[in-house]
């Protein structure tokens, strides 16, 4: 039969191996895991994960087999544990972004982490089986978003980790179940079918939820494959008339992927992923970056931080409505807020888990500075994580005039943050929750994970 | 805010806002949905997502329709019972396009199962949740023009099923004005899927997910999660999933005009895609008017061609459909089905059905054409027959208002035929006719979890 998009998305989950991973994409997508599960762990203190685990705990017990990040003694059933851990992940804004947009990691691993666990003893995977079922959920959504041009920039309609993290997570748990090619094929199927969340929630408290239905929900669609539910098998081909996974996107042309012969280039090993080094949407690292530097040539012209000097700061972004905010009122909106995070930089010399505190936003320095602020949205400021500048400039009563850019900030793709930063991140994040020696485990257990015999002890 | 206008609506209406038709109407559409729902229980897709929920058993639960010796939590209740709502297409459709009723039915039934022994919901509460759910589908239908026809992009019930759900188990909540906006903005967060899967066995979940999702988005807000109090307002909330949007707030409560007043609902006589119910009707007909002058037989082999003047729906063409999901979305194979059994049924798309040779044979003779005026809205549609014998003579019929559509309802005793004659499939005979005395009397049932 003739070549599908569809069936060559299904042929590759089915068909890769561990062989067809290379060096750079496995170290990579390591420090992907370590990231996420750090992140995830220092979420499972907020908020919005106590009524994430509430909901679930109420409504639901029993094969209550899977772990959620944070919370030793709690088991939920899988797709649970998965849905709690992806709001967990995403729900400070501190997970992975790569290029073209989405936050993969999120939508990925707790799907898996959950399914290791639900599997019975006899067929566990092993750390080699994750790690390459982790690498197809990536390859998927990177895969997918090259469909469309659309999604080359800061995203508008759809918020991407909701269209393609679906798919992305039901790819994966698919591996990991080993389900037939034509299964797989149906997987991708219905889980289109329950992809697609709009951007207006986003910066609001239910985003997280976003990453939380991508990971549980593709996991769902994988395990209605297994039982046989079956979906149209041209789901992501282009059929005019008749949208299928093209409905998201107002420009889609579909490639297929190539079955993996000797040598399958995945894409992380061409695009690596961003880290945040601090958890706010990744457009604020710019301008954070920019902001600590501009501050440095303020504090030598003046001796030290004086806000009093300053008579107007400007803020060079591009143009994007949901993360433009002048005077955000919650820690969801601070998050997603240019003139927020440049003015937390300006005036602390650093940007962390604190900074986002209800404290920390309403106090009146902060509010003077905000206050000062003015945005511009120069012609050459593209709404593109690749290409996108942040600019800083202080104007100084005095009629000086000091500026701060920045167009690659450290944890960006071009500047990825050092091993040494990557573990402080985690250690940091997962000493919110856990012991030091559950810390040390975790961190030799990701490095040595092809190693690994059996996958759910992490 | 529109947004905001609609958190008020869902949380002022109460039941003195029900006019006698709304109430009337929408217990046709209840009883309707139940049989529709109790038949599709024997489905393979709704065993299949059976199987599927079992997976989650635990103490608060409630239960499938038709099925007391298991219980399930509300969610996987309500994606069942949705499922099984669509899983055979036989459920209503509205207009502007959508099926209301499933994605709301179960997850106010689900809902009101889980409430603990002190906190009762009656018939009539059960009955005002029901149309706050129908009544928000409709105002969101009408935001886009896009709607008013037969979709192409994002399958409807997906989209304002969700959404509906979220406020209709909101209402059932009694959540206040703040948390109806959250309810609505989370369910968003749900919505959406694409067409693709229409035809085939995925589609039943598009309704079940509805149904389930926005149950999740209303204990969500209730539980005080918060989205976006601008949800409906925006270009990037609900907008999204249309290329024109152009919201409005809800009319005042003074006197509530509701669309169900308005507009009713189409309900199925048999179990496919809408648009065929006018190919059959017209089919119907012009078999009547061959078997007159051929002893009351069908002369298949007579029949040089078959011709049918139809909008244009590519998901509801397909020329030689192989599966029971394709055959309920084909123009073609109702039309030969009809002429040659003189009308539809549930049997119709059995397998031996769909495979008959004498039904391939015709199949073959047929084709689509697709005029001008022909528009593909369920409101002004039309389908012609028209058969071409060998020795010249064509005969033909048309359809512009098939029984059962809105123009055209269906009497009383046929909506009871078809709720018997589905229900009859698990369940026993007073338990069918009970069901039919307390949906009648459902403003005055004190608990309605009798139902």
């Amino acid at each position: 039969p003739e070549e599908t998009v569809t069936s060559s998305f299904a042929s590759f989950i089915r068909e890769v191996r561990p062989e067809h991973l290379s060096k750079t994409v496995r170290h990579r997508s390591k420090r992907m895991i370590l990231d996420s599960i750090g992140v995830g762990l220092v979420g499972s203190t907020t908020h919005v994960f106590d009524l994430a685990l509430q909901y679930c705990r109420e409504l639901y017990s029993s094969v209550a087999v899977s772990s959620v990040y944070g919370k030793p003694g709690v088991k939920l059933s899988p797709t649970l544990a998965a849905f709690t851990n992806g709001v967990a992940t995403h729900s400070m804004d501190f997970d992975d972004t790569w290029h073209p947009a989405t936050h993969p990691s999120g939508a990925v691993l707790p799907a898996l982490l959950a399914a290791s666990q639900m599997l019975p003893p006899s067929t566990k995977p092993n750390g080699m089986d994750f790690l390459l079922a982790f690498n197809v959920g990536l390859e998927v959504q990177g895969r997918l978003m090259h469909f469309s041009t659309e999604a080359h920039n800061i995203p508008k309609r759809f918020h991407p980790p909701s269209v393609v993290g679906t798919l992305g997570s039901a790819a994966a748990t698919a591996k990991l179940l080993s389900l037939s090619t034509a299964q797989c094929a149906h997987a991708l199927g219905i889980a289109a079918s329950l992809a697609g969340a709009p951007m207006a929630n986003a910066a609001t408290q239910a985003k997280p939820l976003h990453i939380g239905n991508a990971t549980r929900l593709g996991f769902e669609a994988a395990l209605l494959a297994a039982r046989g539910m079956e979906a149209n098998p041209l789901i992501l081909d282009d059929i005019p008339g008749c949208s299928g996974f093209s409905v998201f996107y107002s420009i889609y042309q579909p490639k297929p992927l190539s079955t993996p012969s000797d040598h399958h280039e995945f894409l992380l090993e061409k695009q690596d992923i961003a880290f945040k080094r601090f958890p706010a949407h990744l457009g604020m690292h710019w301008v954070v970056d920019a902001a600590l530097s501009v501050r440095n040539l303020f504090i030598n012209y003046a001796g030290s931080f004086s806000p009093s000097l300053i008579r107007t700061i400007v803020l060079k972004i591009p143009v994007s409505k949901y993360i433009n905010r002048p005077f955000p009122s919650s820690e969801h909106q601070a998050r997603h807020s240019f003139q927020f995070n440049a003015c937390a930089a300006l005036l602390d010399g650093e940007v962390g888990l604190s900074s986002f505190k209800e404290s920390s936003i309403h106090r009146q320095e902060l509010r003077e500075l905000l206050d000062k602020v003015v945005v511009e949205h120069p012609e050459d400021n593209v709404a593109n994580f690749d290409k996108m500048y942040g600019e800083v400039a202080l104007l100084l009563h005095s009629g000086d005039v000091l500026t701060g850019k920045c167009d690659t900030f450290y944890g960006h793709w071009r500047k990825p943050l050092s091993k040494e930063s990557l573990l402080k991140k985690f250690r940091s994040n997962a000493s919110h929750v856990l012991p030091e020696e559950k810390i040390e485990t975790i961190i030799t257990m990701v490095e040595n994970l092809e190693n690994l015999s059996d996958s759910s002890q992490l | 805010t529109i947004t905001g206008n609609f958190a008020n609506v869902i949380h002022g209406l109460n039941a003195n806002h029900l006019t006698d038709q709304v109430i009337q109407r929408s217990k046709r559409m209840i009883l309707d949905t139940l049989g529709v729902g109790l038949l599709g229980t024997n489905t393979e897709v709704c065993h299949k997502v059976t199987q599927y929920s079992k997976i989650y058993s635990s103490d608060i639960s409630s239960t499938i329709w038709g099925h007391s010796d298991f219980r399930l939590p509300p969610l996987y209740a309500a994606f069942v019972n949705g499922v099984a709502v669509h899983s055979m297409d036989f459920d209503d459709t509205w207009h502007p396009a959508t099926h209301p009723s499933g994605a709301v039915l179960p997850a106010v039934i689900a809902l009101s199962e889980a409430f603990p022994q002190k906190k009762k919901i009656s018939g009539l509460d059960l009955l005002l949740a029901f149309n706050v759910g129908i009544e928000v589908q409709g105002r969101l239908l009408r935001f886009s023009s896009e709607a008013r026809n037969i979709p192409k992009r994002f399958h409807p019930p997906t989209v304002v099923g969700t959404m509906g759900s979220a406020a209709a188990c909101a209402k059932l909540l009694a959540l206040d004005q703040s948390k109806c906006k959250n309810a609505l903005a989370v369910a968003a967060s749900y919505a959406g899927a694409p067409l693709a899967n229409a035809a085939t066995q995925t589609k039943p979940l598009h309704i079940g997910n509805a149904a389930k999702h926005g149950l999740e988005a209303a204990c969500l807000a209730s539980q005080g999660l918060q989205g976006n109090k601008q949800i409906l307002d925006m270009e990037s909330g609900i907008g999204a999933f249309y290329t024109d949007y152009n919201p409005q707030t809800l009319p005042t409560l003074q006197s509530y005009p509701w669309l169900l007043d308005q507009q009713d609902v189409a309900i199925k006589r048999f179990p496919a895609h809408l648009g065929t119910h006018w190919v059959a009707d017209a089919a119907s007909s012009v078999r009547r008017k061959l078997v007159e002058s051929s002893d009351n037989l069908l002369p298949l082999h007579k029949i040089e061609k078959v011709i049918l003047k139809v909008p244009e729906v590519k998901y509801v063409n397909r020329p030689s459909p192989t599966s029971e999901h394709e055959a309920r979305h084909s123009f073609q194979f109702v039309a030969c089905s009809a002429l040659l059994d003189g009308s539809m049924s549930v049997q119709s798309f059995n397998s031996e059905n769909i495979h008959r040779p004498a039904l391939r044979e015709l199949l073959c003779k047929t084709q689509l054409e697709h005029p001008p005026d022909n528009t593909p809205s369920f409101d002004s549609l039309y389908c012609e027959v028209s058969v071409t014998l060998q020795d010249g003579n064509t005969i033909s019929d048309c359809c512009d208002t098939f029984y059962g559509h809105w123009r055209k309802p269906l009497k009383k005793e046929d909506l009871e035929k078809k709720f018997q004659s589905n229900a009859s499939s698990t369940l026993s005979a007073e338990a069918t006719e009970g069901i039919i005395e307390t949906v009648y009397n459902l403003e005055k049932v004190e608990d309605c979890s009798v139902l």
